[in-house]
């Protein structure tokens, strides 16, 4: 048996593992990470559009803060985020930027002088400050006040992986490639690492640590099409599950992009609307401001997504073999505009379509695209209850995005959270808890275990063929747990997927019986773990009898913050059962800086939790008094929801802005 | 696009190799899968996956031209096979991995580690002498044309084509290959790092780096991202040459 | 950062690669055209020859001064082969491995390579045959001296071969050139590559067509002139004072 010792276990090495493993290799202490493909190739390099951060740089940026950026980032989660890992992270996100800012990320920049934008379907032009000249420059994304959406051209998450990747060279972080992580070694409430199959050589490898951390993205391609790269496919939720002690939180919360193209679901970026693009109908009729006359095209995403969809159920869409779909117009932003910033958009134009889109209109339609749930975490990012077990970036449920998360709010959130585990697990490996106390013969029986297991896959007889089941699978998601949901629709997926989950048991691996590289194997075992993923979206859902955020209930239309202001989570304590266990965490109001109020997206259904008024008050009170003394905005924040001492210390300081603090 | 449209039956060859297994040698295999409308080789590979061979390997990731994992010989050619749309190509077709790079099976090579080594050989990250960044301070400034020219450079996805489309790195093992040459541009532009030329130079000043390249202009027109590669590395040889002025 | 100098040899021999196959193509465009003023008149290509052996600079002829430039253009050839042996395939292996790769690509530029290391080759024995005699016998250059060296001496097949691999790896050579150190490279660079594969395409076709007419010229001398006199040129024009 190969058993690897390293202090800290990183499982992924998109931008938030690769965040950690550097912060963690600063601090002095050993980090290995694993990924399944070099981490260059992993899904954040996806990401076009931009990193929230509110620098405000540039002219539509004026007057952008942390508080701004915040309460864009709470009324976005319909409520459902923590409001003081909002406010943590709001605060790190311009250090974070600065930071990847100095590790070579080619921010695009501010221009003095005029400029062309195109606002609302007309051109304005815009006038840009001297002192601005070369600061990081922002685009407007849904769902945000100011143009806060940093970004390189179209290839902000390709520029922030490399330029992080390289740093993670020059500290010589070690990378296990093409490792993939199958089990967690744990024991008596602790995690110890994990057991991983080397998907080149077949090898089982158990790594042993101090701490762990979870850092392996999403889980989007338990539906059939989504935006997501084929190895979002939720393996870490799955074997975080599979330990029966860690949690997951709000499965169900999963967010559909408006405009990925038809039929193979690669997504056009939310810059295409941020710069001024439109959503047009069969009869090429811009039909958002009917439904949405503020924010229109830009309104949040999942607003957006169901008015789509509520305009093609009215017969709008356009006739297509692969179903109904509407027009993404960006011809008015000229070729030049396209050709320059929206590159990425024309070269899958182009490859995948065969169109231009300086000249054709882009076929799209809503998708899955981003999972707001995940590992259920402390701030710390620490797992609720299994100790050693950190998460962070778009496997975690953090909670900074609730039910509904901001374009940009997720990349950004993948290096502050990661600068934030990195200091913490730190500190935690500074500390004598952290000493390893587990023994050799326990670590063997984790690799047996998956060892037996794989070996059971591969000599079964008569079983089941796991394509068969994973694409039964991808349709229930996509067809009964979508952008609109029904409890009957719902009832039926989750009982369809517990009759998947108890096949999924006696799945054979057919013909392709090596051990080695195996692509057969691999679809086997992981149809295991996604299909229990799935069930934790799909029951979750079906509990949860209220729409919020991007969980959206035809039957029960309203937000019930009386009922339902609390987090889902779920969890798999005993191997044999086939649907997980749900509990569900309060979100306290008492303690909120902005209590819930109405998004602002068509009528205001919510029904309001009776502690929702005795707060505003309270709020309301601590703002007058201290405004009426002239007291900073950090000061009357502070009075009424302190944060900073859940920060590392080196990360407490207030930030420099044009204007502000300088 | 209409319905009614017969569709080809596409005669895919693939070369296939298990290395792992002590009995198996490197040859060809035929497969007919029937074409659909817009798909690519992705597509299809996966069709022959799921129906004629699951243990077919090959490596995709994001599946739209972005990461860089799919790179394969297309009729010869190197090329992103996750962008390459099957009724761009005739009847029948070849595919086969990506030479020079180390092999797991069938279609799948592990560039990856290639590029590690390069990255790690080229030092491809900011040098910087200064103190611990002040994080709370306004960043550095910098022209707007600069950024976005490095950002032209920085699109790179370390796909391999342009190696296995070198001439050069082919007869020469050693050779960075224009994936190397323009990570050097890059840099070289970045006032952020402090490299001097005469570090680059000894960087990519030899016959394994810059004068090497016999400007065969493979890597120029293999390059999935049309990078300026051609222009960088002249670009390159002018300021070595003036270097040694 | 760095304490150790750095060794300028490489940059220095690909420079000086390029530049005497600068020198030599220059010479090349050239030394083909004054050629070519057989298809003038023999009077024109007489007055070109003499031209170079200093006449109208000294009034009198220096046939020495044709083998000086050819001993000139023999050490820069020689110095230019020299430093492109580095590039040519070493070993058998290394030569399969470029052979296939080039079938495989199906890559212009690529097989416009292998032309010129095969022309290149090529040049480097019949070159060198060429250069040897001009060197040996400079007086004997002239429209019925040289015609006489195309048929009866046998080098006209020969100067065909010569002719075509010379025109094709010149240009060739100048376009790679052009690309390797970015010679005027206009703001959209694949327009600039384009225009001058295009330009070096048409450079090739001309030469290759006035080259071939001015060597016809000197076969039909060659073989229609009566040589009983001796080889050299009696101009109308031009009395030579008594040598
Ligand atoms: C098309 C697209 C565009 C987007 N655009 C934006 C945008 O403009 N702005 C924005 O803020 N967000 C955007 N997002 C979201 C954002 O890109 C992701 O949320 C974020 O990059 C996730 O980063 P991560 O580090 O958490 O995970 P990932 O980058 O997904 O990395 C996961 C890593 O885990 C590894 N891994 C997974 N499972 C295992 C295992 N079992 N064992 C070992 N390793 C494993 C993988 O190899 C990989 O390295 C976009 C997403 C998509 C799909
Ligand atoms: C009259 C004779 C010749 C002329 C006009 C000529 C011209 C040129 C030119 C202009 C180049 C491009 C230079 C560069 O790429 O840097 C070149 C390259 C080359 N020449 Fe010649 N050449 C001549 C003779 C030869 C001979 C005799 C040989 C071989 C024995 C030769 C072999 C090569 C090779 C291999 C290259 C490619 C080198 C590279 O890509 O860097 N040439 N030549
Ligand atoms: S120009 Fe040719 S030799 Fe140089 S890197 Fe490109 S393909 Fe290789
Ligand atoms: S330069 Fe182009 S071909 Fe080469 S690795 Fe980068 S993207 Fe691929
Ligand atoms: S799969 Fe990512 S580029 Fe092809």
């Amino acid at each position: 048996m190969k058993v690897i010792y390293t202090d800290v276990l990183i499982i992924g090495g998109g931008l938030a593992g690769l965040r950690v493993a550097t912060g963690i290799k600063g601090r002095g202490h050993d980090a290995v990470v694993l990924s399944l493909v070099p981490p260059k190739r992993s899904h954040s390099a996806a990401a076009q559009g931009g990193m929230q951060a509110s620098l405000a740089n540039c002219k539509m940026g004026e007057g952008d803060n942390e508080d701004v950026h915040f309460s864009d980032t709470i009324k976005g989660s319909d409520w459902g985020a923590d409001q003081e890992v909002a406010r943590m992270f709001v605060h790190c996100a311009p250090k974070a930027i600065r930071e990847l800012a100095h590790w070579g990320v080619p921010w695009s920049r501010v221009h003095r002088g005029d400029h062309a934008a195109i606002i609302n379907a007309e051109k304005v032009t815009i006038t840009e400050k001297d002192e601005a000249h070369g600061l990081i420059t922002a685009r407007d994304f849904g769902g945000t006040k100011k143009w806060r959406t940093c970004y390189t051209s179209d290839g902000t998450g390709h520029s922030m992986l490399f330029a992080m990747d390289n740093k993670a060279k020059q500290e010589k972080v070690e990378v296990h490639e093409r490792l993939e992580a199958i089990s967690l070694i744990h024991e008596n409430g602790r995690c110890y690492g994990a057991v991983a199959r080397n998907l080149m050589s077949g090898e089982l490898v158990a790594y042993v640590s101090k701490a762990t951390t979870m850092a392996t993205g999403g889980y989007g391609r338990i539906y059939s099409v989504s935006t997501n790269a084929i190895i979002c496919q939720g393996m870490g939720q799955a074997i975080a599950l599979e330990t029966g002690v860690a949690t997951l939180g709000n499965m169900e919360a999963i967010q559909f992009h408006p405009t990925a193209i038809v039929p193979v679901g690669i997504l056009t970026t939310e810059g295409c609307r941020g710069d001024g693009g439109l959503l047009l109908d069969k009869d090429g009729y811009r039909f958002m401001p009917d439904y949405e006359p503020d924010k229109k095209e830009l309104a949040s995403r999942d607003v957006v997504s169901r008015r789509m969809t509520e305009h093609m159920r009215k017969g709008k869409g356009v006739k297509s073999r692969y179903g109904d779909h509407l027009w993404l117009d960006i011809t008015i932003l000229g070729r030049e505009h396209i050709e320059k910033n929206l590159r990425e958009v024309k070269e899958i134009c182009e490859n995948f379509l065969g169109i231009d889109p300086a000249v054709d209109w882009i076929p799209v339609r809503p998708t899955q695209h981003y999972s707001m749930g995940g590992i259920r975490t402390k701030y710390t990012g620490e797992s609720q209850t299994l100790k050693g077990l950190y998460s962070c970036g778009e496997a975690a449920c953090w909670d900074l995005h609730g039910f509904n998360r901001l374009g940009g709010n997720s990349v950004s959130e993948t290096v502050v959270a990661g600068m934030l585990v990195a200091e913490n697990i730190s500190d935690y490996l500074d500390s004598d808890e952290s000493h390893l106390t587990i023994h050799t013969s326990n670590i063997e029986k984790f690799v047996k275990i998956e060892s037996d297991k794989l070996d059971a896959l591969l000599t079964k007889e008569d079983g089941e063929d796991a394509y068969v089941l994973r694409r039964r699978m991808e349709e229930i998601m996509m067809d009964k747990v979508g952008i609109f949901r029904n409890g009957d629709d719902l009832q039926e997926a989750v009982d369809e997927l517990e009759e998947l989950c108890k096949r999924s048991k006696n799945i054979e691996v057919f013909r392709s019986k090596s051990r080695a590289a195996n692509p057969a194997l691999v679809n086997a075992y992981r149809t295991q773990k996604m299909i229990k993923v799935a069930l934790t979206v799909a029951y979750g859902a079906l509990l949860r009898t209220e729409s919020r955020g991007a969980h959206s209930r035809e039957d029960y239309p309203e937000r019930d913050d009386a009922n339902w202001l609390k987090r889902t989570i779920t969890s798999w304590p005993d191997e044999n059962q086939l649907v997980p266990t749900v509990s569900y965490e309060e979100i306290d109001i008492s303690k909120m800086e902005l209590p819930p109020g109405f998004r602002g997206y068509g009528k205001d259904l919510t029904k309001h939790h009776p502690k929702t008024a005795e707060r505003e008050i309270v709020v309301n009170a601590v703002k007058e008094k201290l405004e009426a003394v002239g007291e900073s905005r950090f000061e009357i924040q502070n009075a009424l929801m302190p944060y900073l001492d859940k920060l590392p210390k080196k990360y407490r300081a207030i930030n420099e802005r044009l204007g502000e603090n300088i | 696009m209409s319905e009614s449209k017969k569709q080809r039956v596409l005669k895919i060859s693939i070369l296939r190799f298990d290395p792992h297994d002590p009995e198996d040698f490197p040859h060809m295999e035929t497969f007919e899968v029937e074409e659909a409308d817009g798909m690519t080789l992705f597509i299809a590979l996966n069709e022959i996956r799921e129906h004629h061979d699951n243990s077919l390997k090959f490596d995709f990731v994001c599946r739209a031209g972005i990461c860089g994992s799919c790179s394969m010989l297309v009729n010869g050619r190197p090329t992103l096979a996750c962008r390459t749309l099957t009724a761009k190509l005739d009847e029948k077709f070849t595919l086969a991995p990506l030479p020079l790079f180390e092999l797991i099976g069938d279609l799948s090579v592990y560039t990856g580690k290639w590029m590690r080594g390069l990255n790690e050989r080229l030092e491809t990250w900011i040098h910087d002498k200064e103190e611990e960044l002040n994080v709370d301070k306004l960043e550095e400034k910098m022209e707007p044309a600069l950024a976005d020219e490095i950002y032209e450079l920085d699109r790179c996805v370390e796909c391999g084509c342009c190696v296995a489309g070198c001439g050069t790195a082919k007869m020469n093992p050693y050779f960075v290959g224009a994936v190397g040459l323009n990570k050097i541009a890059r840099y070289q532009l970045d006032p952020r790092d402090k490299r001097s030329d005469d570090d680059y130079y000894e960087l990519v000043g030899n016959e394994d780096g810059v004068f090497g390249c016999m400007t065969l202009l493979g890597c120029e027109d293999v390059c999935p991202k049309d990078l300026p590669l051609q222009s960088k590395i002249a670009y390159l040889r002018r300021m070595m040459l003036k270097n040694t002025l | 950062m760095r304490k150790e100098k750095i060794d300028k040899t490489p940059a220095r021999l690909d420079f000086l690669q390029s530049f005497t196959g600068l020198i030599l193509a220059l010479f090349i465009t050239g030394h083909i055209m004054f050629e070519a003023s057989i298809l003038i008149s023999n009077e024109m290509m007489y007055k070109v020859t003499i031209m170079f052996e200093g006449y109208y600079f000294f009034g009198e002829k220096y046939p020495g001064i044709i083998s000086f430039l050819a001993a000139a253009i023999s050490v820069i050839f020689v110095i230019h082969a020299g430093i492109a042996m580095k590039k040519i395939p070493s070993s058998y292996r290394n030569y399969k491995v470029i052979k296939n790769h080039i079938q495989g690509m199906k890559h212009e530029d690529s097989s416009l390579w292998m032309v010129q290391v095969i022309t290149g080759f090529m040049m480097f024995f019949m070159g060198s045959v060429h250069l040897y005699i001009m060197m040996s016998q400079p007086s004997d250059i002239g429209p019925f001296a040289s015609s006489s060296r195309v048929v009866d001496e046998f080098m006209g097949p020969l100067y065909f071969m010569l002719l075509i691999s010379v025109v094709s790896h010149a240009f060739i050579g100048l376009y790679r050139l052009a690309m390797k150190w970015g010679f005027m490279e206009g703001k959209n660079t694949k327009v600039s590559r384009a225009r001058f594969k295009f330009l070096m395409k048409a450079m090739i076709a001309i030469y290759i067509v006035v080259g071939l007419s001015s060597l016809a010229k000197y076969t039909y001398i060659g073989m229609t002139h009566d040589f009983s006199d001796g080889v050299k040129y009696k101009s109308q024009t031009i009395k030579m004072e008594n040598h």
